[in-house]
Order: C-alpha cells, then structure tokens, then sequence
C-alpha cells in the first residue's frame, strides 16, 4: 500500500534532490486520480523506475505525461506519454535531507 | 530525525531508487575547461598587444587580426563564465556552500570579471579572471577529495593553473 523510495539523480531539483527519500501510496484509488502537479513514481522500459511530475493527464485518462522541473531532465518530452498502468504509486511524503 | 531513521532503515534493508533521469552523464564536471578559456582571455590580450606595437598604422590585413583576436577574446570570455555557471548551477550543493561559504561571491567575482574582460583589453584583469577560476577549482576538487597543484601552463600566456594531482 505504501513504499518508501530514494531519489537518484537531480531532474526534480530543486525541490527534491539526489538522496532525498519519498513516501508513495500505491492503492490503485489514489493512482486513478493522479493529475496534473502531482510527483508519481512508475516503471518505464528503458529507464527503469522513475520518478516525475505529472504535467497533462490524456483526455482518455489512460495516459499522463510527465516532466522533470531540471532543464536537462529526460522525460515525456523524450520518450512521450506514461500509460496509467505503468504507474507505480503518488508522493505523498517527501523527506528532505535534515541541511536545508 | 526522521530523514536520518529512513537512512538507517534503508542502509539495513535497502529501500529501492527511483531516477529523476538527466540526460547528461551527471556526475562529469571539470573546471578546466573554464580555466583554459579564461587562459585564452590573456593570450589575446596578449597578440592583441603584440600587433598593435608591430602595427600602429593599422591596415587592413591588421583590423582583421585584430578583429578576429577580440571575437576570441569574447568568445571565451563568455565561454569560461558558462564552464563555472554550469558547475554552480548542476554540481555545487548546500553541504558545499556550508562547507565553503565564499563561494558565493567567487562565482559573482568570475562574472563580473569575466564581464569585464569581455569590455575592456585590460591583461591585468584578465589574469585576475584566470585566478578567480584558478580558486574556484581549489574548492571544486577539495569537494571531491582530490588534491591539487599549482604549475604553469605549458603553453603561452604560461600564468600558473590548478591541476588534480592525480
């Protein structure tokens, strides 16, 4: 139901950074109801698990697209739309390191 | 608290990454690149000088030397402060900052110093460019555990680099 996940790498600076730890909600309630502005973390074939935000739900609510808020994030503008059911849980926590 | 509990927790049990992809190798910086363009600065200043006292006429075949020196010049002038904005922008972190915080005003001091070698033919400004980046690497690899040396570049204008002593 809930997971614990690391942030690698720094496409979602500056609010979240390298190390940093998320808290997701994994019932598939709550991954239905993703929209836009909401941080989801999912399964991409090439990349492996991901972690971004969420910027256009599609209009058959099948497919999001996502974006990183770095400049030189890889995200939907590269490799396109997310399908929902590559989804695999929403932020809800986010656990900074304790220096900020 | 809570973010040093997780830690113990992911360090005893190994909590799963998820990647906030970049599509450059992260983890490649170096300022050497900053350094030789700031380098490159002086050595114009330098023929820009060399061929005024050989040519104080002018002339033609001289204004396009001349021409050419300065778009260098400005060329790496702006070259070196994108290198050291880079590296602040992607690479310095808040543990760096607390660790090293002068450097705030080194990287405005590279910016304005770059921005006035880029208006001015002053070589004493330049050298001062040079070693405002000079510095900046001293912090840069003190970051990353590496120690440095001071030696001349092996080419002309010859003003002392920071080098990794690898």
């Amino acid at each position: 139901m809930f997971k614990f996940v690391k942030i690698s790498n720094n496409s979602l600076l500056p609010k979240y950074q390298e190390g940093d730890y998320v808290l997701i909600v994994k019932i598939p309630l709550f991954l239905n109801s993703v929209r836009r502005g909401d941080v989801v973390v999912f399964r991409h074939p090439l990349y492996g698990m991901m972690i971004k935000k969420v910027s256009r739900v599609a209009g058959d609510g099948k497919e999001i697209y996502v974006v990183g808020t770095h400049e030189n994030s890889v995200d939907s503008r590269q490799f396109g739309a997310v399908r929902k059911d590559a989804l695999i849980g929403k932020v809800i926590w986010h656990i900074g390191k304790p220096f900020r | 608290m809570i973010y040093k509990l997780i830690k113990v927790l992911d360090k005893r049990f190994g909590i799963e990454k998820a990647k906030a992809h970049c599509d450059i190798p992260c983890g490649i910086y170096d300022p050497i690149t900053g350094q030789i363009a700031a380098l490159t600065v002086v050595r114009m200043i330098d023929l820009m000088n060399d061929l005024e006292n050989k040519h104080p006429a002018g002339g033609l075949e001289a204004q396009n030397s001349m021409s050419r020196y300065v778009a260098s010049k400005e060329e790496h002038a702006e070259k070196a402060k994108h290198e050291i904005r880079v590296i602040w922008g992607d690479y310095i972190k808040p543990q760096h900052m607390e660790k090293h915080p002068e450097l705030q005003d080194l990287v405005h001091k590279i910016m304005q110093l770059g921005s006035k070698s880029r208006q001015t033919a002053d070589r004493e400004t330049a050298i001062q460019f040079v070693e405002a980046i000079n510095q900046f690497a001293e912090i840069f690899w003190e970051t990353k555990g590496i120690a440095v040396k001071r030696a001349k570049a092996p080419y002309a204008p010859a003003l002392e680099m920071i080098y990794p002593d690898l």
